[in-house]
């Protein structure tokens, strides 16, 4: 009889890293010959690596920007039950919270309630091409006063944009699930084809997904913040988790602020409960 | 002369170059046994910079392609190695009762891949280059730094663990 276990033979299948990080590495290795003779470079080697793990690579969101149909009102809310601050506002449209890693925005809209994402690319024009060969729509990249980014909306209608991540101005990577009260500590893109999704953003971000533990649900593998994908909704919306220090005072604020939250629950990652603030907009909080 | 860079005239540039044609087979190798980007990635780095230092050394080594899978094939057992002695305190004592009936199935790759990731490191480690990697007994021991004997006991310890895990997934998907 055969060894079942002889299945598990695997060649070695030619793979293209992510060329940021092929084009750093040889850099590195570049560098590493200009050490004096006789020096190994395993101590360069750790500190280059852990300076490379700090910076956002493709498929992570960048910024992220609440949209809501009254910011003056969400700014008041998102205040008193997250304590977010605000920076100096450059629009009566928009909001600009200080601190948040990954950088988070408010943008005044009737559009949706929503969470729009922004996502790192290394090659923007080719990224565009990716959106648009998908089925999607992307506007011509332009350069902003904080880099070159793409308006897009994906082949379901889900609008957000890219961001050119550039070698020489690295962007740091943000934290997996938030690192201080108030940072968005995951996210989940409900949607109505999960299929489509997977595909459309596995395509333009290389995003890959692993089965999650509820039905059609899916977590995206390896990216800042961590995100999963829940299929079957009657409408795509993308709901952050804010990551509290201490859920049951944040369910509190919540409510004071005019907002429902269900009462704090045991997950296997975090103690979490569903909310929604004044307008209706849906996020949950995290303690993790 | 293909995949070749000895410590010669200009051995930068030699390994520059070959850098740019072996590195999607070391990352790809490393992918595909450590199942995570950014441990392949971190192990892909080690595995080249270990390549400078052998060409920058004294010894007169001809990096090839298989040498730098040799190499990075001893970066991933070391990575395991390391997170075994972190998980040890961590991890209950398993039951090692082994499976000797004949198991006959034939393995999901996908599922299998999921399980093996599950699995202790010292179990994964020992699976991947007895089965994955195909590489015979006496050079898996070899790489482990054990003896025959106690690769071939590993072994079935190993195949014992992964057999469970594997069953125990498909109980959880059906």
């Amino acid at each position: 009889m055969p060894d079942p276990f002889d299945d598990l033979r695997t060649p070695i299948v030619p793979t293209e890293p992510d060329p940021v990080f092929a084009a750093r590495l040889r850099a590195r290795l570049e560098r590493a010959f200009t050490l004096p003779k006789g020096a190994t470079v395993s101590d360069l080697s750790i500190d280059d690596r852990q300076s490379d793990a700090d910076l956002a690579r493709q498929g992570d969101v960048v910024y992220a920007s609440l949209w809501v149909p009254d910011v003056g009102r969400a700014a008041a809310f998102y205040g008193a039950a997250l304590g977010w601050t605000y920076g100096q506002e450059d629009s009566e449209r928009s909001r600009d919270v200080v601190g948040a890693a990954p950088h988070i925005g408010m943008w005044q809209t009737h559009e949706a309630h929503t969470l729009f994402l922004c996502y790192g690319v290394n090659d923007i024009d080719a990224a565009v091409d990716r959106v648009r060969d998908g089925g999607g729509q992307a506007g011509a990249p332009t350069r902003e006063p904080y880099g070159v980014v793409s308006n897009c909306v994906d082949d379901q209608g889900v609008a957000f944009a890219l961001y050119a991540l550039d070698a020489s101005d690295p962007t740091p990577r943000g934290p997996l699930n938030g690192s201080r009260h108030g940072d968005i500590s995951y996210i989940t893109h409900y949607v109505p084809d999960s299929a489509r999704t997977r595909a459309f953003y596995g395509e333009v971000l290389g995003w890959r997904f692993q089965p999650g533990r509820v039905e059609d649900g899916w977590q995206v593998e390896d990216v800042a913040p961590m995100s999963g994908l829940a299929g079957g909704a009657q409408k795509a919306v993308v709901v952050p988790m804010y990551r509290v220090d201490d859920i049951a005072a944040a369910v509190e604020r919540v409510r004071a602020a005019g907002g429902t939250s269900t009462d704090p629950a045991q997950q296997p990652y975090a103690i979490t409960a569903e909310c929604t603030d004044d307008q209706g907009t849906r996020f949950y909080l995290g303690q993790h | 002369m293909s995949g070749q860079a000895a410590a010669g005239s200009d051995p930068e540039g030699g390994l520059l170059a070959l850098y740019d044609r072996t590195l999607p087979q070391v990352y790809g190798y490393l992918l595909s046994r450590c199942g995570n980007r950014a441990e392949a990635e971190d192990l892909t780095a080690e595995t080249f910079f270990a390549a400078v230092d052998a060409v920058r050394g004294d010894q007169r080594v001809a990096v090839s392609t298989p040498w730098l899978i040799g190499v990075a094939r001893h970066k991933l057992v070391d990575h395991w190695r390391r997170r075994g002695r972190e998980e040890r305190e961590l991890r209950a004592v398993p039951t090692n009762e082994a499976f000797e009936d004949p198991w006959d199935v034939h393995l999901d790759v996908l599922a299998a891949r999921r399980t093996l990731e599950r699995l202790g490191p010292h179990h994964r480690a020992a699976l991947t280059l007895r089965y994955i990697d195909g590489l015979p007994v006496p050079q898996v021991a070899t790489i482990l730094d054990r003896t025959v004997h106690a690769t071939e006991a590993l072994l079935v310890r190993a195949r014992a663990a992964f057999r469970r895990a594997y069953i125990e997934h498909e109980a959880d998907d059906a």
